[in-house]
């Protein structure tokens, strides 16, 4: 039993990193339908923001963390002006955003291994090692600030969008482009301050991320497939979703990777991804997909 | 003259694709009911989009109370007083009737005048009142309509532009979507709607107006348009109207 609640706890540590990962992509997806695989090549470069402040001048990663996101909100805008502001109004926007994302992703990794080398990194303050300990169960200190982090954060995120005048235009264009312009919605204002928005949640997320995994520059690879198996699992484009799946997941995985080895642990996001898309690929929050 | 609205000779389609509008044109009286009619794929649906400034119209003139809308954004017409509620969909479906009915009323700032505004809608559709933390998805067809079409009521605009409000809904619910036109237009907004059951649609309207291929074949009083041999030949199936 106790064995059982500590890879409940751990899972549930991990998931609301993962959420603050994915929640970026899934808003970027709703308000663009760009799916953005640039997103984990973004995420990493936040962690190295968080890194070489923790490096250089000693700044906690929480402490990096808003300076992460300015960064990464001001790369946001640079890129959507420089790549999909023009795309917007192609008539193979689709097909244009993923090449557009992939070879976004592969300049990110690439500046990065030329900049800080492939080396393995971590950001390594002092909490980052150290654990809390109830009963016998104990919870990685690094692994909960993050976790509870990532969820003030999305929390300030659903605020936002529920109450704030931005945020009805954002949730509005989401549900119905056409009809958010007519009642007169700056579209493609409301695009281009959503792209940073998401972007700035990936530095965030990559500040958090610095100092929970080890990472260098190709390993954003291996987060597309965790992060896009969150957001279909959870329905694209839903926030809400994206946060239930990643903590289902998140637990699942360390259930599968406490029976069958931390290798298996990975492979669970991957085979979720296989099986929702081929169970309800609408998700668990998402629209059925239109057949027209 | 007395028009509020003038559409003349208008030209325009998608993008850079082909001209769909050939010489349309549209005549509206303050305070009136049009109903253009016309065959699938004539261009009414386009004809709306080009008036309110989804489409840029290239040739031919759009004067409302005297001001070119030509060149205008869709939220530039929409503050001169003209909304339209395109065809289906025009709600935000996991957005609450409430948010929905602020929504209707983005582009005003005042957010107290706003709230007030949508207590009066609510006393005239109880309805939205009931459903009010509802998420409009979930709402029937008939609701659902009822909340785009007294939406644009927020606004208090001149003209409101319909895209076939019956459209999938049950002929009972039909005639409710007609009694709510009725309401807008006893509240003095000047009304333009599409309607593809051409008899229904005049039957409702002060003003016809027939569109195929892109052009105006003519626009007249409804009754008149209702008697017309071609109408009765082309739209009606021939049918003596009653
Ligand atoms: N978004 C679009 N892009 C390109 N062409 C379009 C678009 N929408 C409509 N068209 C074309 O414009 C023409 C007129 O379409 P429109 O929707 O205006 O007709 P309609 O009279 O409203 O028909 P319906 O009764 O079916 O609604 C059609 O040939 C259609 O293929
Ligand atoms: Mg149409």
């Amino acid at each position: 039993m106790a064995a059982i609640i500590q890879i409940v706890v751990l899972g549930l540590a991990l998931g609301g990193v993962y959420a603050l990962m994915g929640s970026g992509l899934s808003l970027i997806f709703g308000v663009m339908r760009i799916v953005n695989l640039a997103h984990p090549a973004l995420i990493m470069s936040g962690a190295y923001v968080a890194y070489w402040g923790f490096r250089l001048w000693g700044l906690d990663p929480f402490v990096m963390l808003p300076v992460a996101m300015v960064i990464l909100a001001a790369t946001g805008v640079l890129l959507y002006k420089l790549v999909f502001e023009r795309e917007a109004k192609s008539a193979r926007y689709s097909e244009m955003t993923v090449l557009l994302t992939f070879a976004v992703a592969m300049v990110l990794e690439g500046a990065l291994a030329t900049a800080f080398t492939n080396t393995q990194r971590v950001t390594s303050p002092g909490y980052a090692t150290d654990a809390f300990f109830i009963g016998s169960v104990f919870i990685p200190k690094g692994q909960l600030y993050a976790g509870i982090t990532s969820l003030v954060i999305i929390g300030l995120l659903a605020l936002f969008l529920k109450f704030s005048r931005f945020g009805y235009a954002i949730r509005a264009t989401t549900q119905n482009r056409e009809a958010a312009e007519l009642l007169g919605v700056n579209v493609n204002l409301v695009g281009l301050v959503s792209f940073a928005i998401g972007v700035a949640l990936a530095g965030a997320a990559g500040s958090l991320v610095s100092f929970v995994f080890s990472f260098f520059p190709s390993k954003h690879w291996e987060w597309i497939a965790v992060l896009m198996s969150l957001v279909v699992l959870g329905g694209m484009g839903s926030i809400l979703g994206t946060v239930v799946a990643a903590y289902l997941l998140s637990v699942v995985a360390a259930f599968v990777g406490f029976f069958f080895g931390a290798t298996w642990s990975t492979l669970t996001f991957y085979l979720a991804l296989f099986v929702v898309l081929l169970v309800r690929p609408q998700g668990l929050f998402g629209e059925k997909p239109e057949l027209a | 003259m007395t028009e509020l609205l003038q559409v003349t000779d208008v030209v325009a389609g998608y993008g850079d694709g082909p001209a769909i509008l050939n010489g349309a044109s549209v005549t509206v009286q303050p305070g009136k009911v049009h109903c253009i009619i016309g065959p699938n794929g004539a261009g009414k649906s386009t004809l709306l989009k080009a008036i309110c400034g989804m489409l840029r119209i290239r040739q031919g003139a759009v004067r409302f109370k005297g001001d070119s809308l030509v060149g205008l954004r869709p939220d530039q017409v929409l503050r001169r007083g003209i909304c339209f509620v395109p065809q289906e969909r025009a709600l935000f479906p996991k957005m609450t009737v409430r948010e929905n009915l602020r929504m209707g009323g983005f582009s005003l700032t005042d957010t107290t005048d706003l709230e007030r505004r949508i207590d009066e809608i609510e006393d005239r559709f109880p309805i939205l009142r009931d459903r009010r933390d509802q998420h409009a998805g979930t709402m029937s067809g008939g609701q659902q309509q009822t909340l785009a079409m007294a939406r644009t009521m927020i606004l208090k605009p001149d003209i409101v532009m319909l895209d076939e409000p019956s459209l999938g809904l049950a002929p009972k619910i039909v005639q409710e979507v007609f009694g709510i036109m009725q309401v807008m237009a006893e509240a003095g907004i000047t009304i333009l709607i599409v309607e593809q059951n051409a008899l229904m649609g005049l039957k409702h309207a002060d003003w016809g107006v027939v569109l195929d291929l892109g052009r105006t074949l003519f626009e007249g009083p409804a009754a008149e348009v209702l008697a017309d041999p071609r109408i009765q030949e082309l739209y009606l199936g021939g049918k003596k109207v009653a």
